[in-house]
């Protein structure tokens, strides 16, 4: 008997038995529908803080100084004023490097007729919007001129914006940092992310040196882009080296430090790893239910069949006819579960998806995975039936009634 | 004359538990090409087992059995069901039709193990049902024909591998008289054109009917 023929008469059997086929088939289509839908569900959930990692810049090295120190006191990380425009210069002309972007930061009063807040004002130059994945919503980031000329112009963060109740039509306007109006040029698109990195003000870095905090030529921190050319971990060999050789250090008393996201993403990828897994988990165990849904009713069935099977016997099947039969109606019936499953845990993905945000996650080895699982299910807990099936005794089972 | 059924010294032995029963306890029997044979005997007497060991269902516990030139004994449990795909056309008390099944592919059914394609199958299955006159009934399921009609599907079954034997279980035990009558003229005709019966029964009208009887009593023949 050809395999064409053994599902044609698995098909005309689960036809003859429409409504119990179809609860058999239920059990299967809930498990790889759970299955499908919560490994989308995680990488759904992954993707979407990926991107948010990946939104902080992933190419991103930020400079830090290193620590002061006050008689005895040792004032902690990035306190010292190591850190220099000359040295963020420097760094420009690596070749490693794609853009440089030096920050002062201070934290001051900020209004807007009677609207107020308190912020950080992020003193910096022109690449910063590069470096740090900054896309503009409306008007213009800060740029060369305004830098050279000390213009008093402010780039405004999304949520500083709502706090002041500033809108696309303000740019043009004026607000008052610390009592000096500054023209706002631009206002920026919410970022998220990790952090409030939406509540600041951009303004030109030689502005915030000679207006608030006074003409120091430290900063508080450089951020780095490296090139697409080199690596993160090549960039930052090049900033150590450069760094080492302008300050005189040598590796054991460096005052400044290099921080990077690939450690964050890494991390954040391993635990989202586990993650999925778990819930694959979960999900299997109602697959596993389905399959011994479907072996229960393959042994309700072998015995209802008792006399068919005697037949059958009589006129010529071999144990293995018998059981190939029966195990392709459990094949079929596993089969036909997982493909339901399927298109079931689409829809639901897509609806999650949906809700979420973070759209329709379905990779085709999730579903090629599925499909396997559930003929894996129907073998696993098809073989003993059919295994009892092709054992009978065909004289017993002639009489059985 | 070849013979296609040839016993020596069959005996079958039940064990249950410590006890033993014999139900058969050394039979002769030959069966010649073109015999009609029917055995009989009450119930009790063997003739059931018999007619399994006869059928390949059943294997002997000792004595030589050889059907149409197979040395039974000798073979497999596959081989067997091979030799009563392809040797025997089983007929059964109860029809033993496969339910949910129309008649044309119950008597395609035995094709479908020899591996004989679809169309060919469906072709010789309607052949035979036409030969039977069941021409209109090709499509029924059994539950949707009468008892004489179920019995001459299975009668159709039989024959559609052309076998060497036709074995039949009291295959008027279930069916009205006339029905009976019906069937036992088709086993007429099958002798007339030259096939090789046997028939087990205990009714003794139906036994006369064919060409010679053989008797068992107590897993013995009793000439």
């Amino acid at each position: 008997m050809n395999l064409i023929e053994l599902i044609r008469l698995a098909f005309n059997r689960l036809r003859t038995s429409r409504l119990r086929s179809a609860l058999t088939m239920l059990g299967v289509i809930i498990g790889v529908a759970s299955v499908v839908a919560l490994v989308s569900v995680g990488q759904g959930a992954t993707s979407g803080i990926t991107s948010q990692i990946e939104a902080l810049g992933t190419n991103l090295l930020t400079v830090n100084p290193g620590s002061s120190t006050t008689g005895l006191t040792n004032n902690g990380f990035g306190t010292a004023e190591t850190l220099t425009l000359d040295d963020s210069n420097a760094l420009a002309s690596l070749p490693g490097i794609a853009a440089v972007a030096p920050e002062i930061t201070t934290s001051e009063l900020v209004l807007n007729g009677t609207k107020n807040t308190t912020t950080s004002i992020i003193g910096t130059t022109t690449d910063y919007a590069a470096v740090r994945n900054e896309t503009i919503y409306q008007g213009s980031f800060l740029n060369d001129a305004s830098q050279e000329n000390s213009l008093r112009i402010a780039v405004i963060g999304a949520t500083t914006a709502d706090n002041l109740g500033l809108t696309a039509a303000d740019v043009g306007s004026e607000i008052t940092i610390r009592g000096i109006p500054f023209e706002i040029v631009g206002l920026l698109q919410p970022k998220g992310g990790i952090g409030n990195q939406d509540d600041a003000i951009y303004v030109p870095l030689s502005v915030v040196q000679r207006e608030l905090v006074g003409t120091s030529d430290s900063v508080r921190a450089i951020f780095v882009s490296a090139s697409d050319t080199v690596s993160v971990d090549q960039a930052k060999a090049e900033i150590t080296a450069l760094l080492e050789q302008r300050h005189g250090t040598n590796g054991t008393n460096d005052d400044f430090s290099i921080a990077d996201q690939s450690q964050l993403l890494s991390t954040f990828a391993s635990i989202s790893g586990v993650l999925s897994l778990l819930l694959a988990g979960i999900a299997s165990i109602s697959l596993v239910v389905g399959g011994i849904g479907i072996m229960n009713i393959m042994l309700v069935s072998v015995r209802e069949r008792t006399r068919e099977i005697g037949i059958r016997k009589a006129i010529g099947a071999r144990g293995r006819d018998i059981l190939a039969q029966f195990l392709i109606e459990a094949l079929t019936l596993s089969v036909l579960g997982g493909v339901f499953g399927i298109v079931l845990g689409i829809l639901v993905s897509a609806l999650i998806g949906a809700i979420a945000g973070w759209g329709l996650q379905i990779s085709p080895l999730t579903l090629v995975a599925a499909v396997g699982f559930s003929l894996l299910v129907g073998i696993v807990f098809g073989v003993w039936p059919a295994r009892q099936a092709a054992r009978l005794d065909p004289i017993a089972a002639l009489r059985y009634e | 004359m070849n013979t296609v059924v040839d016993m020596r010294g069959i005996s079958r032995v039940y064990e249950t538990g410590r006890l033993q029963v014999a139900a058969l306890r050394g039979v002769d029997l030959a069966v010649g090409e073109g015999e009609f044979v029917a055995i009989v005997g009450p119930s009790g007497s063997g003739k059931s087992t018999l007619m399994h060991i006869i059928g390949c269902l059943d294997r002997a516990t000792a004595g030589e059995y050889r059907l149409d030139g197979s040395a039974v004994e000798e073979l497999t449990d596959d081989e067997l069901a091979r030799l009563r795909n392809r040797t025997i056309g089983f007929i059964f008390q109860s029809f033993n039709l496969l339910p949910r099944t129309s008649a044309l592919d119950n008597v395609a059914t035995p094709l479908l193990y020899q591996g004989v394609g679809g169309r060919e199958r469906h072709k010789r299955a309607r052949r035979a049902l036409e030969r039977l006159g069941l021409g209109e009934r090709l499509d029924h399921e059994p539950t949707e024909l009468s008892g004489g009609e179920q019995q001459r599907v299975a009668v159709a079954r039989a024959l559609v591998t052309e076998p060497a034997l036709i074995l039949a279980d009291e295959p008027t035990g279930n069916l009205d008289s006339r029905s009976g009558a019906d069937v036992m003229n088709v086993f007429r005709d099958l002798h007339e054109a030259g096939r090789t019966i046997v028939l087990i029964t205990h009714d003794l009208d139906v036994a006369n009917q064919a060409q010679r009887q053989v008797h068992v009593r107590d897993g013995l023949i009793d000439q």
